[in-house]
């Protein structure tokens, strides 16, 4: 008689082993993707577009300085709903069909996992915002000086847009709960969020509340970007948008990294 | 030995008349309130927060407000609280019973179909009019010297408003069968009405066409009856208003009545 002895070396996470696993992941994650890959980039046109005529109406007279403003936050706009929107409905679907559970069971690093997932919705977020861009700066007649530091600072805000919205759907574990967050983040961003007025228009209170919250800041840094003269300051805007990316990293990591 | 058991005779007369529609309208309004209780007290606070929200938060987009900007958000905001029930929130809620099976359970119930939509347009007012209420009175909180003027002609103004709301949010949520449209067109409608309907702003910002397809529309005409009844604004064609608005609600009532009526 033969005993045949099956031995369970555990893996060991290489470079090329993580390198592997994260392409494997990313295709993994554009395969679920790509059937309402093209609705996404839509839904931002639509928002971001549709955003930008109703502004528009709402002024009885458009100032250059309005203008400007409008224009330039309406890219911040456009990159919300990726974020806190459909990622959080998409992680909750996931969830009431069951397949979250597997998903998250695959044998591969987790960090390889959410690494690709972090970087293709990032990367999603960028067709809808540049339509939306040129649509509004068009619509207005803003001319745009864009520098260089429009790609760190789009890139960072889109991240840490995905990363604070997984990292909600995450933790919480109620898709109900976390599709009421949902709506109420975008009535609060839409009215009462300096991104396409100034945050002077605010009560005092209100300002210093938006120094904290994400939101603000993206716009910040994106009309930085595109504008020369209005921001001064973007290095408190750059690290409070990093910190809210790297919490939201955080969160989504010790959550798909425990076990039961 | 032999058991007979002996059936009450059951009368299979077609009941109708108006006793009877009554009685159904009476039990499907309290149908209604009591199997969607919860739903209506996180209904009135979401309307009631959004009322305010937008009275406030148009506030913000300017440096220094405008009075009159300030009087057309305020007499707009209304008109979105009365048309929020009826037109969007009632056709996602019967799509999600549409998607549960227990919409077919409330369609069988024997009661006329002309009574259950006059009971759900109640439910609607209910759903509303606590809001349009907290939403003005924010509104003169906030923006000091609001020249409102209330005349009488605001009961026919706010009634007609969310009857024809209520009506084509029932011709959407049942003359289209599938759950999935009927959400999408709803998601739809809630968009245009903030972003494409001068219900917050008046009709002269926007494009001419964009006003002209407006005008045959009923949600500009809800808006202009509205601020007609809460201001001193000069309306010319109120009647017409109230014409298009009175059309539409008969229209989309008898279409979703019908569409109630089919067996499937």
């Amino acid at each position: 008689m033969t005993t045949t002895t099956a031995t369970l070396t555990p893996t060991r996470t290489t470079l090329a082993s993580w390198l592997r696993a994260f392409a494997l992941n990313l295709r993994w994650e554009w395969t679920g993707a790509r059937q309402w890959a093209g609705l996404m980039v839509v839904i931002q046109f639509m928002m971001g577009v549709g955003l930008a005529i109703m502004y528009g109406f709402i002024y009885p007279e458009i100032t250059p300085s309005t203008a400007m403003y409008i224009a330039t936050g309406i890219p911040t706009l456009a990159l919300i709903p990726m974020g806190f929107v459909m990622i959080p409905g998409g992680v909750g679907e996931q969830r009431l069909s069951g397949s979250f559970d597997f998903v998250w069971s695959l044998p591969v690093p987790r960090s390889a996992q959410i690494c690709a997932m972090f970087a293709l919705y990032t990367l999603l977020s960028m067709p809808g915002m540049v339509l939306a861009l040129v649509v509004a700066a068009w619509r207005y007649s803003v001319p745009l000086e864009v520098s260089w530091l429009l790609v760190p600072a789009v890139l960072l805000a889109a991240l840490m847009a995905v990363a604070v919205g997984a990292g909600m759907a995450f933790a919480i574990t109620h898709p109900m709960v976390t599709n009421l967050i949902s709506n109420a983040l975008i009535f609060v961003v839409l009215l009462f969020t300096p991104i396409v007025y100034p945050a002077s228009n605010l009560p005092d209170w209100l300002q210093t509340t938006h120094e904290v919250l994400p939101f603000a800041h993206m716009a910040t840094v994106i009309r930085a970007g595109l504008t020369e003269g209005v921001v001064t300051d973007v290095g408190t805007s750059f690290l409070v948008l990093g910190a809210w990316a790297l919490a939201g990293t955080a969160v989504t990591g010790v959550v798909a990294h425990r076990r039961g | 030995m032999t058991t007979t058991a002996t059936l009450a005779p059951v009368s299979l007369e077609l009941r109708t008349g108006p006793r009877h529609w009554w009685a159904g309208f009476r039990s499907m309004i309290t149908w209604h309130l009591v199997s969607l209780r919860l739903w209506l007290v996180l209904l009135a606070v979401v309307q009631v927060l959004s009322g305010v929200g937008f009275v406030l938060g148009f506030g913000l987009f300017f440096e220094q407000i405008p009075l009159s900007v300030t009087l057309f958000v305020s007499t707009g905001v209304p008109v979105v609280n009365l048309v929020m029930t009826g037109m969007v929130l009632g056709p996602q809620l019967v799509a999600d019973q549409k998607a549960s099976h227990s919409f077919d359970f409330i369609h069988s119930l024997p009661v006329p179909h002309t009574a259950s939509a006059a009971a759900w347009y109640v439910v609607c007012l209910i759903g509303g009019l606590p809001a349009v209420a907290v939403s003005l009175a924010v509104a003169v909180w906030r923006y000091d010297g609001l020249p409102l003027a209330v005349t009488p002609d605001v009961a026919p103004a706010l009634l007609l408003t969310a009857f024809t709301g209520t009506m084509v949010g029932l011709a959407v949520a049942h003359a289209i069968t599938s759950p999935m449209v009927t959400r999408l067109v709803t998601q739809v409608l809630v968009f245009a009405m903030f972003a494409f309907t001068p219900i917050l702003f008046p009709v002269e910002q926007m494009p001419a066409w964009l006003g002209a397809v407006n005008s045959a529309l009923p949600l500009r005409h809800m808006a202009d009856m509205v601020r007609a009844s809460l201001t001193d604004l000069p309306f010319e064609n109120l009647a017409t208003s109230y014409a298009v608005v009175g059309a539409w609600g008969l229209v989309c009532a008898v279409l979703a009545v019908r569409a109630l009526g089919r067996r499937r």
